[in-house]
């Protein structure tokens, strides 16, 4: 009887595990080989020739293939850690002012908040890089109104990269807005009820009962807001080129020009290799610290 | 007649008119470049013209930003599937040979492209003796200069040498009114590269030689440091240099709004400099660029372009896209002696390399604008094409970027430039 229920599990399962296996793990498999080989993107598998860790050795060594490595990696790090710490904090709060009930217009301020994300990603570059142009661009000309000097913003190596970060943050926030709301909707009122009853303020049902009971949905927009900020490629192509001075030169982009423009296989590989890695590593150090924060 | 004998004789002349309407068939090929809405139509006008005389040949035009451009190239051009053409600049062309992108020219091609263009330019085009590309355009760099800042801040004539260069930007930098004196170019390889190229080389130096750089030199030392003391004085300004993928941006901006007194650019600009500028680009003035304590007379940096063909193309979409370039670069295309190409790249102000050409256009390229380039031609040098160039281009960006922002001094920079370029060159040599 098990072994009849095992078999027809197996074969239902197949199909799934078939596509993910050829679509997802083998093109992973493959990607870690390739960062082992010497081998130009546009020549055929059978081309490559073995190198063992050379890659990985050049890639964290200290000629402009690993300073450029290692600066691509801390600017990803950087804005991934802005983006996340910005848009998390905003969609709850955005979250919490359009699911109050009595607020009205919350309805408009929910699709407003939201349009943003419907908007494609070229459109969104090509605007913000005039909002952001030092001579003719409407932030400076409004920073000037109220006496502040014009900022370099994306001209500058210190805060072109932030300056990314806003980009992304005007037009993500929106869909975590969302999250956040489906996540406030679980909270039963009732909850909110008691807390009055017993005279608890605003502040103090918002720290004893959203933050808490909001936790799962908050662990689950941070991986999604993180996978979203390492794979930032559009706005940096689109406006910035990587600089000025690399500021801006995020790994996406990176491995776009030494894999494909400059067909160096082998060392993209390892460098995906690297953001893949780097990737498990802090979304499985999230899940740790969450579930030792429910044990607690 | 019955109906089985009505499909037979419908079979039966089917086949007979196979072979017809196979020699019919015609061939689609198409041409991928970078230039503007407005080129692009003068180019699909020109495939128009060919198609009155080759109805079986399709031509069909498709534009990408500069920035990607050879990443197209690079992902397209390994399938039938993509452009049979492609527009190339001459340091892509070590690589894409070698990954057996490109088809080298038939030898009719061949010869007719090293009878009528010059060798250097030839030579851009071919790798290991073997000729990849038609040569189009050919581009050089040169001194620009606004003449209505120049008579503000009393400044008779343009610069002939450093020492005159600097004075001329220290003057022409007024900070209250946000004006620089020379600008800079970064975010973009060539534009930070190549004007920097061509103050070394007017300064008796070299980038690479034998395959080898010589950024060690003392000529490139004078050269890191004449950067370094424009920025210190303030007569440039890092922050007003910005350029996007389109190769334009704040730097373009600043010098057609007359806040850039200076700046070293190609003659193919001339387009978006009458564009941003109106009437107001009777202003601009070209010159040679100003010689350093080290050179002997004014150089410049050239490079040139090229249409190559997809090594992957069907034999028939070879042979035709050979042909239409072929009919595309000859005398015969254009108009009065000109080729059908040269018409085009003289539309956007940029020089065209056969020499052919050259004579055909001898007025246009008289003007103001365009003879302070046509001038420096004969001394400018070539930009080194060496496998592992487009990396040693962006490399030496980085290094006079972070110059320009002052995260390194001059000796610091000299000393990366040199031994970045030496790792990158080595181990694309191997």
């Amino acid at each position: 009887m098990i072994q009849r229920y095992r078999a027809s599990a197996g074969i239902m399962l197949a199909p799934a595990v078939t596509l993910i296996g050829i679509f997802i793990l083998l093109p992973m498999l493959l990607t870690v080989w390739l960062s082992f080989q010497d081998w130009s993107t546009q020549t055929s598998f059978s081309s490559a020739s073995f190198i063992g860790l050379d890659n990985f050795r050049e890639i964290f060594g200290p000629t402009s293939v690993g300073r450029d490595f290692t600066g691509a990696l801390t600017n990803t790090a950087i804005y991934t850690a802005l983006s996340v710490a910005l848009i998390l904090p905003l969609s709850v709060a955005f979250g919490l002012m359009v699911y109050q009930h009595d607020v009205a217009g919350g309805t408009a301020l929910r699709t407003v908040l939201f349009s943003t994300y419907m908007v494609p990603m070229i459109a969104v570059a090509l605007v913000w890089s005039k909002l952001y142009s030092p001579s003719e661009g409407p932030l400076n000309q409004m920073l000037g109104l109220i006496g502040v000097g014009p900022q370099p913003f994306l001209s500058s190596p210190r805060s072109a990269l932030i300056s990314i970060v806003f980009l992304n943050v005007w037009q993500q926030v929106g869909y975590f807005t969302v999250l956040a709301i489906a996540g406030l909707t679980q909270i039963p009122g009732s909850l909110y009820e008691a807390a009055k009853l017993d005279g608890a303020n605003r502040f103090e049902q918002f720290r004893f009962i959203t933050l808490p009971l909001m936790r799962r949905t908050l662990l689950f927009s941070a991986v999604i807001a993180i996978i979203n900020a390492v794979q930032v490629f559009e706005p940096v192509a689109l406006i910035t080129q990587g600089g000025p001075v690399g500021s801006t030169n995020v790994l996406t982009y990176h491995i776009h020009r030494v894999g494909i423009e400059r067909a160096q296989g082998g060392l993209g590989s390892a460098m995906a290799v690297m953001l893949m890695l780097s990737l498990i590593v802090v979304v499985c150090a999230l899940f740790a610290l969450a579930n030792r924060k429910d044990q607690e | 007649m019955s109906f089985a004998w009505t499909s037979k004789l419908a079979l039966a002349a089917g086949f007979a008119i196979l072979p017809a309407s196979g020699w019919a068939q015609s061939v689609n090929i198409s041409y991928l470049t970078h230039w503007s809405p407005e080129t692009v139509a003068l180019l699909e006008a020109a495939a128009k013209d060919y198609a009155k005389t080759n109805p079986d040949v399709s031509v069909t035009v498709r534009a990408v930003p500069f920035g990607d451009l050879l990443t197209t190239l690079r992902s397209q051009g390994g399938g039938a599937d993509g452009p049979t053409i492609g527009g190339i600049y001459d340091l892509w062309l070590p690589e894409l040979a070698r990954d057996k992108l490109v088809a080298p020219a038939p030898d009719a091609v061949a010869s007719e492209v090293k009878g009528a263009w010059p060798a250097g330019v030839v030579s851009a085009a071919s790798v290991e003796g073997k000729l990849y590309g038609v040569p189009n355009e050919i581009d050089v760099y040169a001194l620009n200069y606004n003449k209505a800042l120049f008579k503000q801040a009393g400044i008779a004539a343009p610069p002939k040498t450093w020492d005159e260069f600097k004075d001329a930007a220290r003057k022409l930098t007024n900070k209250n009114a946000g004006q620089q004196g020379f600008g800079m170019i970064n975010s973009w390889a060539a534009g930070v590269v190549h004007p920097f190229a061509s103050l070394l080389v007017s300064n008796g130096g070299e980038l690479v030689k034998d395959g080898k750089p010589v950024l060690d030199s003392k000529q490139a030392g004078e050269t890191f440091q004449l950067y370094e003391d424009l920025i210190k004085s303030g007569a440039s300004v890092p922050a007003m240099a910005t350029a996007d993928a389109n190769t334009t941006g704040p730097f373009l901006d600043n010098f057609v709004s007359g806040k850039t007194g200076m700046i070293i650019m190609a003659n193919w600009w001339e387009s978006a400099l009458k564009t941003g500028m109106g009437d107001k680009f009777t202003d601009i003035a070209t010159a040679p660029i100003p010689v350093g304590s080290s050179g002997d007379k004014p150089h410049s940096i050239s490079y040139s372009w090229m249409t190559v063909v997809n090594a992957n193309a069907g034999q028939a979409e070879q042979k035709a896209a050979w042909d239409f370039l072929a009919w595309l670069n000859n005398p015969k295309s254009g108009k009065n002696g000109a080729s059908a190409m040269s018409d085009i790249l003289m539309s956007m102000g940029i020089l065209p390399s056969r020499t052919s050409d050259i004579d055909a256009h001898k007025d246009k390229l008289g003007s103001e604008f365009l003879s302070g380039y046509v001038s420096v031609l004969a001394d400018a040098k070539p930009f080194p094409v060496v496998p592992g160039g487009q990396e040693f281009s962006e490399s030496l960006q980085q290094t006079i970027e972070a110059l320009q922002y002052g995260q390194v001094s001059a000796k610091d920079a000299q000393a990366t430039a040199q031994a970045d370029a030496t790792s990158i060159l080595e181990r694309a040599a191997k």
